[in-house]
């Protein structure tokens, strides 16, 4: 997959099983951020500022690096600040997400799919997020082999994460040449 | 029958003093390109692009950068906008 302009529009060109494989991964994406409304949300509540937002770090690391704590050491102050934003993060990733699984949906058999720049924004949040997912289970460092050998168990996970990073890095070099939205 | 209920008044931070900013700072992190982290210093914060690759620079070689100044609320606004890009932020006072 790589980003081009055709007579200014931007356009990422994607083969079939590059479609389905990142809207399979956006879907995957969605499943691991969970439902998007806080079911349990009680307006009333908070109305009066008894939020019911979550208070702690996901469990999950992938999910604990999409949606960190604020502060370094005050767990208390940490607290406060998830149990207000943490719902908006989750919600706009989610978003994002969508969006991408929106525009990709008329090209499961591949093609050049036109983005706005709203559409790129999102495509270029959502790369990342799946990067981070990714390179959180892969626990990658700055040295990791992202062609290891393929007897590597892990060798086809990090061709992916591999080829997330070209494709954002085409993503960003054509944004360079975009105004802003 | 209720006892009259106490207000819960907000504990105030008077250590909040106007001459210590808060700032955010953003940490080194293995998976973030070093094209996206300054992408996004430029974008979020109207950085040129020179003063946004030598903060990206500080967050790859140094570990952490800090990256915008302010009060309190509107470093946790930028917190929350470098959260919405990926990018590991947190805020402390100066």
């Amino acid at each position: 997959m790589r980003f081009t302009r055709r007579s200014g529009r931007l356009e990422a060109r994607v083969e079939p099983v590059e479609a389905r494989l990142l809207s399979t991964m956006a879907s995957d994406l969605l499943e691991l951020l969970g439902p998007g409304e806080d079911a349990g949300a009680d307006p009333l509540a908070a109305m009066v500022g008894l939020s019911s937002g979550p208070l702690h770090q996901p469990d999950d690391p992938a999910l604990a690096r999409l949606l960190p704590d604020a502060y370094e050491d005050d767990d208390e102050a940490s607290a406060e600040f998830r149990r207000y934003t943490e719902g908006d993060l989750r919600a706009g990733k989610r978003a994002r997400a969508g969006q991408v699984l929106a525009s990709l949906a008329p090209y499961d058999e591949g093609g050049r799919v036109p983005l706005d720049r709203e559409q790129a924004d999102a495509w270029l949040g959502l790369l990342n997020d799946l990067r981070l997912v990714l390179g959180i289970r892969l626990e990658v460092t700055e040295e990791t082999d992202l062609d290891p050998p393929g007897d590597d168990p892990q060798a086809q996970a990090l061709h992916v994460y591999g080829w997330l990073g070209e494709v954002q890095e085409s993503l960003l070099a054509q944004l360079v040449r975009l105004p802003p939205a | 029958m209720t006892a009259p209920a106490e207000l819960d008044l907000p504990d105030v931070d008077d250590q909040t003093t106007p001459e210590r900013p808060w700032v955010a700072i953003v940490w080194n992190d293995p998976i973030n390109l070093m094209s996206y982290v300054t992408h996004v210093l430029m974008e979020l914060f109207g950085y040129p692009r020179e003063k946004a690759e030598a903060m990206m620079r500080d967050v790859h070689y140094k570990g952490r950068a800090a990256v915008a100044s302010g009060t309190r609320e509107q470093m946790e606004h930028d917190a929350t906008r470098l959260h919405a890009k990926g990018l590991w932020a947190t805020l402390q006072q100066d």
